[in-house]
């Protein structure tokens, strides 16, 4: 059966077209258009600000693609997902700052994206340790044993040990020129948005993938019911921490990407603010849904560009100006106040209206 | 011996200002089934507005009475605001409101007071402190207990014995049957938040006391997450003595630990300690084991 909906007189013939991700010659163009718009447009005409929030917005569908497949797809609620970025971030830059790379391996430009790899599965096997608890406890317990691995990996590994290895105090600062992709040398912020293009795509498509098939069929059962998914014969333990897993491996993805957009790397980097973020951006996105966390994305990074730019405004006066020094706060309450709005009058989030539009205007103008 | 002593007590002594808060945070568990993560952030506000008042002049007492006030109207204002519409949402949906609360209130405080730390200058306790034998105490830490437990006992009365608590019991026990009974829910509810507001505003003002008042006050306030999972997320009596052990393992790792370690023990010990519990033990000491059915 086919999940998308087909315009009259479009059948399959076989399974092949059945499952393919563009089914319709509607949704190819569109799509088409989409990565066209992705790829050349905002390269050509956005300036460095622009670029720079599509940067961020990219970071943010990263990290939260993690969280929505732990709370959307799994059901496994975590509020520690800074923890698994800031784990995947320090290993890259660990690997890239302290690791004897054959020469080679410099020249061709493959240590930073091989390093990304192994943070993606050091930060994965981390992941994995701090779910191991969900096998026993889950709701709010398994709650508290995530906040315990941000407490436990920022706030004290990371701050207290990995911070001093090589003695460079709190900051790992990265020099120029270290972080090159092949020929390319990372360094301005259309490069990091390639970057960013290709490691989101690629992560859309494998937890897109991975939802539709048999393993996100069994995340998805053990979401609605753990106990009826046990009974169907559905191994809940090891399905959890393959989902644990699949979460820290793209979280070090998105924290070994960042250190790309970065000078230099330190704790502050990775707060419980930004665990809660995380979550609070697939919430306002939409649960259980790769849309909702891309569209939460977007409105969470531009809603606070414009904040900022709005409380920019006012700048000359006085009360604007402390908004503006104290404006990390303001986003503080904002973030709050925009979660708990979302949460009692929108609780399906943004992806739910996309879902109502693009139902309605299948149908448009006719609705027979 | 003298060290461990004295960190034993000290540690019970801030443990009680931890039993106060998070038997706030029972309480509305118990009565609205809300897992409330903003209790830092409750402790913050009423810690900020007794100071505030404080340094306008107003005796320490006083001041913690208005405090008090304060937390009544906040409380009852954030369930009517924010949490009655949320009632029989899904766990997440509600712990998200709480969290967003609790930035919310963060950013608030932050706009408001500054990230400075504040003193209760003059000091409201003298620095002299107090020798039992051998054992040297703080007056700070030995006037908060007081404090502390004469707030617990008058708490635990007013459940006990008033009408208004007795409803809250009732609510806390079974919801349907009080209902059916006539106890306003709703009532309940309120009645829930503006109690954990008024305790956790003491709690942080006592430990504004100690150390100076600073965001991290807030911080302490997410410690009675340890506290209440160790004693049992419903239990009332669990909350008292999780919140006492915890005050007392994160002296006790302050005192022996931090030599070993790069700093920063104290704060994370209790969640360590916590993460381990519940593997052996999922429901705290005295909590509900809910047998769950499809």
């Amino acid at each position: 059966m086919s999940t998308t909906w087909l315009p009259c007189g479009v059948y399959h013939q076989d399974y092949i077209h059945d499952q393919g991700w563009w089914q319709t010659r509607f949704i190819k163009t569109k799509m088409i258009l989409l990565f066209a718009i992705l790829f050349i447009v905002i390269p050509e005409f956005a300036d460095a600000y622009s670029l720079s929030v599509c940067n961020q917005i990219g970071y943010t569908i990263l990290g939260a693609l993690g969280v929505q497949l732990l709370i959307g797809f799994c059901g496994q609620i975590t509020l520690g997902h800074a923890a698994f970025l800031a784990v995947g971030a320090y290993t890259s830059t660990l690997l890239i700052l302290d690791f004897p790379w054959p020469k080679f391996m410099m020249d061709l430009g493959i240590a930073y994206p091989v390093s990304i790899l192994i943070a993606a599965f050091v930060a994965g096997f981390w992941s994995v340790l701090f779910g191991l608890p969900s096998a026993r406890v889950k709701g709010f317990y398994l709650i508290l044993t995530t906040m315990a691995a941000q407490f436990i990996t920022v706030n004290f590994l990371i701050t207290g040990y990995v911070s001093q290895i090589g003695g460079r105090g709190q900051a790992f600062s990265l020099p120029p020129g270290t972080i090159k992709v092949g020929p390319w040398i990372i360094d301005s912020d259309i490069k990091v948005y390639f970057m960013m293009l290709v490691l989101v795509i690629g992560c859309v498509i494998i937890v897109a993938n991975l939802i539709r098939s048999r393993v996100g069929r069994a995340w998805i059962a053990i979401r609605d019911n753990d106990i009826s998914a046990e009974v169907m014969g559905i191994n809940v333990v090891k399905y959890k921490f393959s989902a644990f897993f699949v979460a820290g491996f793209i979280g070090g993805i998105a924290g070994a990407f960042w250190i790309s957009n970065l000078a230099a790397i330190s704790p502050e980097h990775f707060p419980w603010f930004w665990s809660l973020w995380l979550v609070g951006v697939i919430l306002i996105g939409g649960v259980g849904s790769i849309h909702g966390t891309i569209f939460g994305s977007i409105f969470m990074v531009v809603v606070m560009e414009a904040l900022q730019l709005f409380v920019m405004q006012f700048v000359d006066t006085s009360w604007g100006e402390k908004l503006f020094t104290d404006f990390l706060f303001l986003k503080e309450a904002a973030f709050g106040l925009a979660i708990c709005v979302f949460m009692i009058f929108e609780p399906k989030g943004i992806a739910y209206r996309w879902w109502q539009m693009k139902n309605y205007f299948n149908l448009w103008p006719f609705s027979y | 011996m003298e060290l461990f002593i004295m960190t034993i007590t000290t540690g019970i002594m801030v443990g009680g200002i931890y039993a106060l808060v998070a038997l706030g945070w029972v309480l509305i568990y118990k009565c609205s089934g809300v897992l409330n993560l903003a209790m830092g952030e409750m402790t913050l506000i009423g810690a900020y507005v007794s100071l505030s008042f404080y340094a306008m002049g107003i005796p320490f007492l006083l001041a913690l009475l208005f405090s008090l006030i304060i937390g009544l109207i906040l409380g009852i204002l954030t369930e009517r605001i924010f949490l009655d519409k949320l009632i029989g949402e899904p766990v997440l949906t509600v712990i998200m409101v709480t969290v967003g609360l609790s930035f919310f209130f963060k950013g608030t405080v932050e706009l408001i007071w500054g990230t400075d730390t504040r003193v209760f200058s003059p000091p409201v306790f003298s620095i002299e402190p107090i020798h039992f034998g051998n054992i040297v105490i703080g007056r700070v830490y030995l006037w908060s207990f007081v404090a502390a437990m004469i707030l617990l006992v008058i708490f635990v009365c007013f459940f006990k014995y008033t009408r208004w608590g007795l409803a809250m019991q009732a609510t806390a026990d079974d919801e349907m049957a009080a209902l059916s009974l006539g106890v306003s829910a709703r009532f309940v509810y309120a009645a829930a938040w503006a109690i954990a507001f008024m305790a956790s505003g003491v709690g942080g003002t006592l430990l504004g006391n100690i150390n100076g008042l600073n965001i991290s006050v807030g911080y302490l306030g997410l410690l009675v997450l340890p506290a209440v999972v160790l004693g049992g997320l419903n239990s009332v009596p669990g909350a008292i003595v999780g919140g006492i052990a915890i005050g007392i393992l994160q002296n006790l790792c302050g005192a022996y630990l931090d030599k070993y370690f790069a700093g920063g023990v104290k704060e994370v010990a209790p969640f360590v300690f916590m993460a381990i519990f519940l593997l052996f033990k999922p429901h705290g000491l005295w909590g509900w084991e809910r047998i769950e059915r499809v």
